[in-house]
């Protein structure tokens, strides 16, 4: 089975993201850079799959500025056999993505195509849906689990108060939420191997990509409203003050 | 302007984003509400019943709710009839030609004034406008689902040992989450009879969900659910940046914790140091009386 992660690379979960000198896109100053962490779920159940059937390849694609090129490398680290690069503009609409990685996808002829649920720059979860309806295949979100059985995969959906169970002929596409096992760590015999792997590039023009698509336009950014001032409360035992407290919400913040 | 509003039910009962939908729409211009009628939510053919609509109909904007099904089929119908899309929407207001909207950018650390030009698809957050309460219920119309569009078979509901019952997290009001600070799964019931003394949900910090101490489903933050109720108490949570980008949006936010120096305590309205396994019986005694007097 050859499985397909189109993953982006964006800031790191622990970066304190602050809103650039022109209110409309962050400071990327300085800023660590990582594959999008929904993204390294999907690589980890692909890469799950491909521990207990070795013959399974896992691929990765990005589209996106020259830096993906370092999210490609540490995906090869992590495991992947395959990665290829899409150069293009940050700001290229999400199905003009969705069409470039729709021809990644008609010449890696993957069985399976995993994406993230969302990307955690934009949170919007379009691009999977999209990539998928660009192909015509099927597909379920917010996967936690993927069994291959004969000829088809069954997609473990999360929803609330359990798991939906769907079977889907293949190929086709799955929005990942968790992988069983947290996303494992390059192994230093996988960075030295990744090292040697050519990464193809590609433009959009060269993949004849349409470039036309609607967009939505950024006016402003702001961080969220700041917080803090908070009070203590702390006047006395256990009883004493979660009995303030409790009048507390309800009087002063009204929220009993 | 027109616009469609795609309405979703919960057993019986419109949900309370639906009823929050109807009311913007009304706002922005004429609107028609439908709801899917088909045995359960599957993209292929709910979008193909959709877009068919959507083609013929020609209406400005379809919203709606960004629930985890509204999201899904959000995305695969903006997709499908060629439109802009955004999910999450916090705000929306016409702007000139198109609309203004507010949503959460870079895992919710950011919030992002943005343009949608029209026609559009936009998924709104439950919880995003105050709804008045005894407005009248809006009329909805019935769509059937294209079951020809189907490709998958749906084989079984898998539920989870401790799930159902409750308040779903997205919407709740109050929200009670536990951290590593609860030391095991055997001390929930500390969480869950405060979250019942408050009528709130269960929330979870994502060490304790990763030890499987609570289903997945419970986790809020960066990997887990945004959530933004009136209310947050946060129980032996360190404050991790992952888990505030979850939860600092909320309304008010409560953080009992033994360390005076937790991260917590630099976005709580109220603070209390404490261990939560003195603290929590009291504080939950101490709710059902402030509730009752
Ligand atoms: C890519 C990525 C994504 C992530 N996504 C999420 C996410 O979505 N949600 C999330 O929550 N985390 C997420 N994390 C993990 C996050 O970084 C933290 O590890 C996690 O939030 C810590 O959980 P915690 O606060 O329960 O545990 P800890 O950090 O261990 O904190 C436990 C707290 O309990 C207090 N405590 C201990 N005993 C007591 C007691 N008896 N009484 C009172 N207080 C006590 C301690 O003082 C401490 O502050 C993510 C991490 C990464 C790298
Ligand atoms: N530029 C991109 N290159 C490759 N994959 C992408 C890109 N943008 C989004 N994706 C994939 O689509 C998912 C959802 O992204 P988004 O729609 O941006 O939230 C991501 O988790 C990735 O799997």
């Amino acid at each position: 089975m050859k499985i397909l992660i189109p993953l982006k690379q964006v800031p790191d979960s622990t970066v304190r993201v602050k809103v650039g000198a022109d209110g409309k896109s962050i400071a990327t100053e300085g800023i660590t850079w990582s594959i999008s962490p929904y993204d390294e779920y999907a690589i980890e159940m692909a890469l799950e799959r491909k521990d207990a059937e070795p013959s399974t390849v896992v691929a990765v694609v990005t589209v996106g500025p020259a830096r993906s090129r370092d999210a490609l490398r540490q995906a090869l680290a992590m495991g992947c056999d395959e990665a290829s690069l899409v150069t293009a503009d940050e700001t290229a609409p999400p199905l003009v993505v969705a069409r470039a990685l729709a021809r990644i996808v008609s010449d890696a002829k993957p069985d399976l195509v995993l994406c993230g649920k969302q990307a955690s720059d934009d949170d919007q979860g379009f691009v999977g849906p999209a990539l998928a309806d660009v192909l015509g295949w099927p597909h379920v979100s917010m996967l936690t689990k993927v069994v291959p059985t004969e000829g088809a995969v069954e997609l473990w959906r999360e929803v609330e108060g359990g798991h939906e169970v769907w079977k889907a002929p293949l190929p086709a596409l799955g929005t990942v939420h968790k992988s069983e096992k947290e996303p494992r760590y390059p192994s230093l015999p996988g960075i030295m191997k990744a090292k040697k792997k050519e990464i193809p590039e590609r433009d959009l023009a060269a993949l004849g990509v349409d470039p036309s698509a609607p967009k939505l336009e950024v006016l402003s950014m702001e961080p969220p409203p700041s917080r803090g001032g908070g009070k203590i409360v702390k006047d006395g035992d256990a009883k004493q003050v979660a009995e303030q407290l409790a009048l507390l919400l309800r009087d002063e913040a009204k929220v009993l | 302007m027109r616009i469609l509003v795609v309405a979703e039910r919960k057993e019986t009962e419109l949900r309370r984003v639906s009823l929050e939908l109807a009311a913007i729409a009304k706002g922005l211009g004429e609107s028609e509400i439908v709801e899917m009628a088909g045995e359960r939510y599957s993209p292929l053919p709910f979008v193909a019943a959709l877009a068919k609509k959507v083609e013929a109909e020609k209406p400005d904007l379809v919203l709606l709710g960004a629930t985890l099904n509204g999201r899904d089929l959000g995305a695969r119908l903006a997709a499908r009839v060629g439109r802009a899309y955004a999910a999450d929407v916090t705000e929306l207001r016409a702007d000139g030609s198109g609309l203004a909207v507010t949503k959460p950018m870079y895992a919710g650390k950011v919030r992002a004034k943005l343009r949608v030009p029209l026609p559009a698809v936009v998924s709104v957050r439950p919880g995003a406008i105050p709804l008045k309460e005894g407005a009248p219920a809006p009329q909805v119309a019935k769509l059937e689902a294209d079951a020809s569009a189907e490709e998958l078979t749906f084989v079984k509901f898998a539920a989870t040992a401790s799930g159902g019952k409750r308040v779903s997290l997205a919407e709740a009001r109050v929200i009670v989450s536990g951290g590593r600070g609860l030391k095991g799964p055997e001390n929930w019931h500390l969480v869950e009879k405060l979250a019942d003394a408050l009528g709130a949900a269960v929330g979870a910090s994502r060490a304790v969900t990763d030890a499987g101490w609570r289903p997945n489903e419970e986790q809020v933050g960066q990997t887990g659910k945004t959530v933004t109720p009136d209310l947050y108490i946060a129980l032996g949570i360190s404050g991790a940046i992952q888990h505030l980008a979850g939860m600092t949006s909320s309304k008010v936010i409560v953080a009992v914790n033994k360390d005076p120096d937790a991260d917590i305590f630099k976005i709580a309205d109220y603070g209390v140091v404490a261990d939560v396994f003195e603290f929590v019986p009291a504080f939950t005694e101490a709710i059902k009386k402030a509730r009752s007097s």
